[in-house]
This record gives structure tokens, sequence and C-alpha cells, in this order.
């Protein structure tokens, strides 16, 4: 039992094992400090502590797992065990106690908040049919569903995407542009898609992953020769030669694989690669030590809680019916902005690339792109940017959205088929900045850097692109 | 609201740390439970002063365990005393001692220095509060190395064998999200998130920690502080920020705050180029009106 040594206390498990309370469930055993429990031992009634309770909050984290709230059962304990230190009539306490029990990001508030209020009006008519252990959840109803017309499959939006609210409050469902109205949750199948590119495409990436050459790390790890004498393992090893010094241990910079950040256009544009290189990212998420995939159209949508790398042609699926806008219209600028604001400080480091798959044609204005960019790249390893269309020879980057985020690119290369990926995954990992060059402004001047990407593109591509 | 929670929000406050119920509730949970406290937002918003106010409070040590890129377990818990050894394998040397002999007498307890978890978890005289300060600093496997000593806060020593703790230590670790930290010591922690401070509660925080300042000024400073935080900054100015502030205008001895005084003294404020560049582009009077008009209609 796991629960018991993380909170270092043992043997107090046996503490509260006696009383009436602790009838539903070991919860209570595994809290407890033993004043605490003292205490509570004569105590009042203990209304929220009871079999109804516990089920209640697994039914409350159920549903936010539902919504991507990652909580696990250990939180759930936690979550159980706190609620037992604070005033179950206070409606503050007990959702602040939760939020820390079950450890919920400040991203994750307003999801929090809003099933909390179920939570807590369960527990007020809990004698109701409503709150019964055996009914299976019941969901909040649509919102906003008088307003729009016909309901959309809401539970779909629920289980994939920001809060619906949170969407509208940034794009008002009339002013969106590129998308008529029913394109909100166009449910798309992936035609284009071979299976048997899958097999090939992980044979690849998982090869090419043995030779991701690494970034220096400021970690020292165990060398050879070079790097500096380490004087722990020296000392280790004078003890084997009574004592006697002969040969110095050494130690240097440790080497890391980079970090991928991978954000993906999924608008009407893109339609015939989307399926294809939502794969290449599952797959790339196998082989890098960390890969965080986020879907865009008209608004961003972080897929890395749905990607698991087992089951990928379901979830591919499942992305399928369930991204909003799912070949819409694009807004790559306001995108990446909220990319930026949300998401960047936590994800995007010095160790990570940054790679945009898209077209680059922006409903927006070039600016917010740029700035968008701009931030990006003052804070990333790297950025990439995979185009389809620049498979195509005559292909020009003159759309605007393409033309403001070039100055920002390091790489601009096509993403057409297996074989343009494949020379994508070296520029993974070779010639990363150093943290100390960072800073995006610099390379507004001089050629942009995809000219040079594209004649070596030019250069090797063999036939007409295959999209 | 429990009399416990409570009790706890009164003894921060007495330690001059102004807590919301939200962040009283997590401490006493935290406290209570014995387990890690996660503490992150965004830098200035007084995330390491748990720490610290927690350490008055139980009147205990505070234990700081600052972590950086590269930050290595030599640091953090245990070092040896080179020096020492190197003398002790002369002596050895000379006397032709046994190997195993010599191996005693190099890798003993006094030729150990303890670093600040070491410290921590074999201190004396009761548990110390542990801080392990911007732990998104440190790399992954600095994290997993933590995780190891914060579920079960026994450490070996391959020298010398396993160290257990006397005590469980109380652990803060703070962190201003410049990465995200890992889901399992995410899950090994209680998890708070502390915000920037409302107009009201930022008042009291300027009384508390600068009682000298006259009442007027106190809410002047607390209302542009807000505005400058509405704004979109590179760097938006936290609390750290205000109380220098507060503190300089306390210097200058200026018991208004107009749009000259704050353009001298934009430097406490705001500490990223753009934004003040940006701001005294903009200038800073009409912003400053409107401060002072929001924070009389509030008061």
């Amino acid at each position: 039992m796991t629960a018991a040594s993380w909170n270092g206390r043992r043997g107090l498990a046996d503490e509260r094992r006696g009383g009436k309370r602790g009838r539903g469930m070991t919860v209570a055993s595994w809290n407890g400090r033993r004043e605490l429990a003292d205490e509570r031992r004569g105590g009042a009634a203990w209304p929220m502590h009871d079999r109804d309770v516990v089920e209640r909050l697994a039914r409350f984290a159920g549903r936010l797992r539902e919504r991507g709230v990652d909580v696990c059962v250990s939180d759930e304990i936690d979550g159980a065990a706190a609620l037992l230190l604070v005033d179950p009539g206070d409606r503050d306490e007990v959702r602040f106690a939760l939020r820390v029990a079950l450890k919920v990001r400040r991203a994750d508030w307003d999801t929090f908040d809003e099933l909390f209020r179920d939570f807590w009006a369960a527990g007020d008519d809990s004698a109701g049919p409503r709150g019964r252990p055996d009914e299976a959840p019941t969901r909040p109803s649509p919102p906003r569903a008088d307003r729009r017309g016909p309901a959309p499959p809401w539970r779909w939006i629920q289980a994939i995407a920001p809060p619906a609210d949170e969407r509208e409050r940034e794009a008002p469902v009339g002013d969106r542009p590129g998308r008529s109205a029913d394109a909100l949750l166009r449910r798309k199948p992936f035609d284009d898609w071979n299976a048997d590119d899958l097999p090939a495409m992980e044979r690849l990436l998982a090869r090419a992953a043995r030779r991701l050459k690494c970034r220096p790390s400021r970690r020292l790890a165990p060398v050879r020769a070079g790097g500096r004498v380490d004087l722990r393992r020296s000392f280790r090893r004078a003890v084997g030669t009574g004592g006697e010094l002969f040969s110095p241990a050494r130690r240097n910079r440790a080497r890391e694989k980079p970090d991928v950040a991978l954000l993906c256009d999924t608008s009407g544009s893109m339609d015939p690669h989307t399926r294809f290189l939502l794969t290449f990212a599952l797959s790339l998420k196998r082989v890098v030590r960390r890969c965080e995939v986020f879907a865009f159209n008209t608004s961003l949508t972080r897929l890395t809680p749905w990607l698991t790398p087992e089951k990928i042609g379901p979830t591919l699926e499942r992305l399928a019916a369930g991204v909003p806008d799912w070949s819409g219209g694009t807004r790559i600028g306001a995108s990446l902005d909220e990319f930026v604001t949300r998401y960047a400080d936590e994800l995007v480091s010095a160790k990570t690339v940054v790679v945009v798959l898209s077209d680059g044609l922006d409903a927006d204005g070039p600016a917010v792109l740029a700035a968008a960019m701009q931030a990006i790249r003052e804070r990333a390893r790297k950025v990439i940017w995979l185009n389809p269309l620049l498979g195509d020879p005559r292909y020009r980057p003159e759309a605007r959205g393409m033309k403001a985020a070039l100055p920002f690119v390091e790489h601009f290369v096509p993403a057409h088929d297996l074989e343009s990926l494949e020379r994508l995954l070296p520029l993974l990992t070779a010639g990363g900045r150093t943290p100390s060059s960072a800073g995006g402004r610099r390379r507004t001047a001089g050629p942009p850097a995809w000219q040079g990407a594209m004649r070596e593109h030019e250069g090797s591509r063999g036939g007409p692109p295959g999209a | 609201m429990r009399p416990e929670v409570r009790e706890t929000q009164a003894a921060m406050e007495r330690e001059g740390y102004i807590a919301e119920p939200a962040i009283a509730t997590a401490v006493f949970l935290a406290r209570a439970m014995r387990k890690p406290l996660l503490v992150e937002g965004d830098a200035g918003v007084g995330k390491t002063e748990i720490a610290k106010v927690l350490a008055r409070m139980l009147d205990t040590e505070l234990i700081r365990l600052q972590c950086y890129e590269g930050i290595d377990v030599n640091t953090a818990l245990y070092e040896w005393n080179y020096q020492r050894q190197l003398l002790r394998l002369r002596i050895a040397g000379t006397d032709g001692r046994e190997p195993t002999e010599v191996e005693q007498m190099i890798f003993s307890r006094d030729c150990l220095l303890e670093r600040p978890l070491l410290r921590a978890i074999t201190r004396r005289d009761g548990p110390p509060v542990l801080l392990i300060d911007e732990i998104d600093r440190a790399d992954d496997g600095f994290e997993a190395f933590l995780l190891e000593v914060l579920s079960d806060f026994q450490v070996t020593i391959p020298e010398l064998g396993p160290v257990t703790a006397s005590h469980v230590p109380y652990v803060v670790l703070t962190s201003n999200r410049t990465r995200e930290i890992g889901d399992a010591l995410r899950r090994r922690c209680f998890y708070l998130y502390v915000e920037h401070p409302p107009l009201e509660k930022e008042v009291r925080i300027i009384r508390a920690r600068v009682p000298e300042v006259v009442d007027g000024l106190a809410r002047e400073i607390a209302a542009v502080m807000q505005a400058f935080r509405g704004r979109r900054l590179h760097k938006a100015p936290g609390v750290a920020e205000t109380l220098d502030w507060t503190r300089a205008l306390m210097a200058l001895r200026l018991d208004r705050l107009d749009a000259d005084a704050v353009e001298e003294t934009l430097g406490c404020v705001l500490k990223d180029h753009h934004d003040v560049r940006d701001l005294t582009a903009q200038g800073v009077g009409e912003l400053v009106a409107d401060a002072r008009s929001s924070g009389a209609a509030d008061a």
C-alpha cells in the first residue's frame, strides 16, 4: 500500500480503524496525524465522511478526467483525506482543500470550479435520486444550446476541447472568418490516410531516434577522457589501489535529447495532410523524451493528454470527431498567441524544439502571428515550420501569414510525404542554439533562413509531391 | 471555516503574511497531513515567503535548497570532504594499511559534508522546514531523485549505507513554472497556485510589511500595481516589487503618488526594458489618475 508510505506514517494506520466513521473506505486510516485523529474520535458527527462522500468524490474525479484534468487515484485518496480535515459546511474551504489535494493546475481551475458546483450540489440533496451511487454520472446540460439553435454534439467538445464559453469569448461565433455555421464540429473521416504508412513511419522514427544528436546538459556525467576530474569517483577508485590515486576518474557535461512541441494546423486547407501529420506527431512522441502536441484551427487545443502511442488509430478517430472546427477556417496568429500566453511558459524552454505544421494561410492579420512567433522564438531552442505546400516546386511563401512567420523560423521544410519528414529528424537535434544566444530579433536581418532549406529541398526532390 | 484553518491564517498573519483562505487551507492541510506543498505562481507573489513564515510559525529552522540547472545529488544531499580524504589517504599510504581499513578511514561519517536534504532529515532538534526553491530550474533527473527522497525520507549513501530520517520535515517546494513539473512529483505533494493579490489584500500586505506607510499612499500604490498587472507586460510585477516600491517612495518622503514620482521610480516596479519603454512612451499620468480615482472609490 503505497498510500501509507507517501505520508510516511505507516504505523499510524491502525489509529482510526475502530471508529464507525471509518466504515466506507480505509481512506480514514491513510490520513492521519495522531493528534487530529484523537481530536476527532470524541468529536461530533462528521457528515462529509461516509461512503456517499467517497463515491461522490470518485465521480467528481471521473468527470474531471473526462474533461482532461489529470486526476489519479492517489489524488482521490488525498482528496478524501483532506476532506476529513476541513469544515464540510464551508463551501470555499472544501473547494480550496480539494484543489490543493487533487493538485489542480491553474489552467484547469475553470473546469474544476464548474464541476465542483455539481459536486457540492449533490451533497445538498444527496437523498435525491441524483446523488445515488448506483446511478451513472449525469452530465451538465449543454452550454447555451438555446441561443445557438440546434445543439452541437457538445459531449465531444467537453471531452476534448476547452470549455465552449471560453472559446466563445475569444472568437464570437458570428465573425470567425472562413467557416460556415456547421463547421463547428464537422465530423471528418480520414480518407486519405493509409494504414500501411504507420508501421513504416514508426520504424523510420525509431531508427532515427538512435542517431539523435543531443544538446549538452549542465549536468555532469562520467566520461572516459576529457572533462574534469571527478574527485568522488577518484577516491572510490583509490580505495582499490590501497590509497594510491593512479588514474583519476573524469566527468563532463551529459548530453540530452530535445523536447518537442508540435503545433498541427487542422483547418480545411490542411485537410489532405492532417491525418498523416498527426500520425507523425504520435510516432514522434515515442522517440523524443517529451513531445507536446497541439491542434489549432480557429482556436488551440492541447492534445497531449489524449495521445497514447498504443492506440494511434482510435486516437485519430477520436480526434477527428472531437476537435472543434476540424477542417474549418484558420486563425494561426490567434492560436499561436494562445499557445504563448497559456502554455509557452511551462512547455517551451531552451531544450524545446517547436515545430509548426501549417500552410500559413492565416485569416487574421500578420501582426499577431509575427508577435507570437517572436515570443516563441525567444524561448525555444529552435523553430521549425513544416509546410505541405512546399512540396510543390512552384510554391513560394507569398501568403501574408507565412511571410510574417518566416523571419522567426530556422528551418522551413516540406511535409508532404514520409521522405520529407525523414529529412526533418536531423533538424530536430542538429545545431541548436545555446540558451545564451536566444533572441529572435537578430534573425530579422540577413537572408531569410528558409531559403537555404528550400534550396536543399529542391536539390533533393525526386518526383512531384505526393499530395 | 475550521478553527484550525482560521488559526493557521491568524498565525501566518502574525508573522506578517496576509494569507487568504485558499493559502491558509493549503498550509494547514500540508502541515496536518505532513505532505510536501508544491507552490506555483508568478515571480514575486510570495511563494518562498510561505516556507519562511511556516518556519517562524513552527519556531523551527528553515533549511533551504536553491535549485539551478545542473544541480546534482552532491550539492543537494551530501558531498565528501576531499581534502580530509586526501590527507587520510596520504597517511594510509605511508602506513601501508589494508584496503578495507583505508576505505573505512576515508568514507567515514566525519568525512561527510551534509548538504541541505541530508541535514533536513537528520536534524536533531525536531523537524525543520525544508524549502526546495525553484524546483523548475533543476532537470528531470534531479526531480526523480527528489521523488525518492520525498516519498521515503530515506537516502542511501553507497559508501555508508542507508540513512533514515529521524523525523519527517515540513517540505515546501516552489516553482516559477518555467517548465512543467512532472506528474509523479506533483502527485507526491499538495499543490497550491498563488495568484497576484487583489487590491484589498495588497493594501493589507503593504500595511503589514511597511507599517510606517501612510494609509492613502498604500491604497494608491496597490491601485497602480493592479493597473500595471492589467496591462499586457512581459514581466508582471509581484508583491515583492510592490514592497520595494513602497519603501522607495517612503525613502523619497512622498505621501502621494503623481505621474512624476511614478516615472522616476518605475525601475522598482518594472524589471523589463520593454515594459519600461512602452509605459513611459504611453505616459503614466493617465494610469496613475485612473488608479487613484478607482482606489479612492474602493475606499
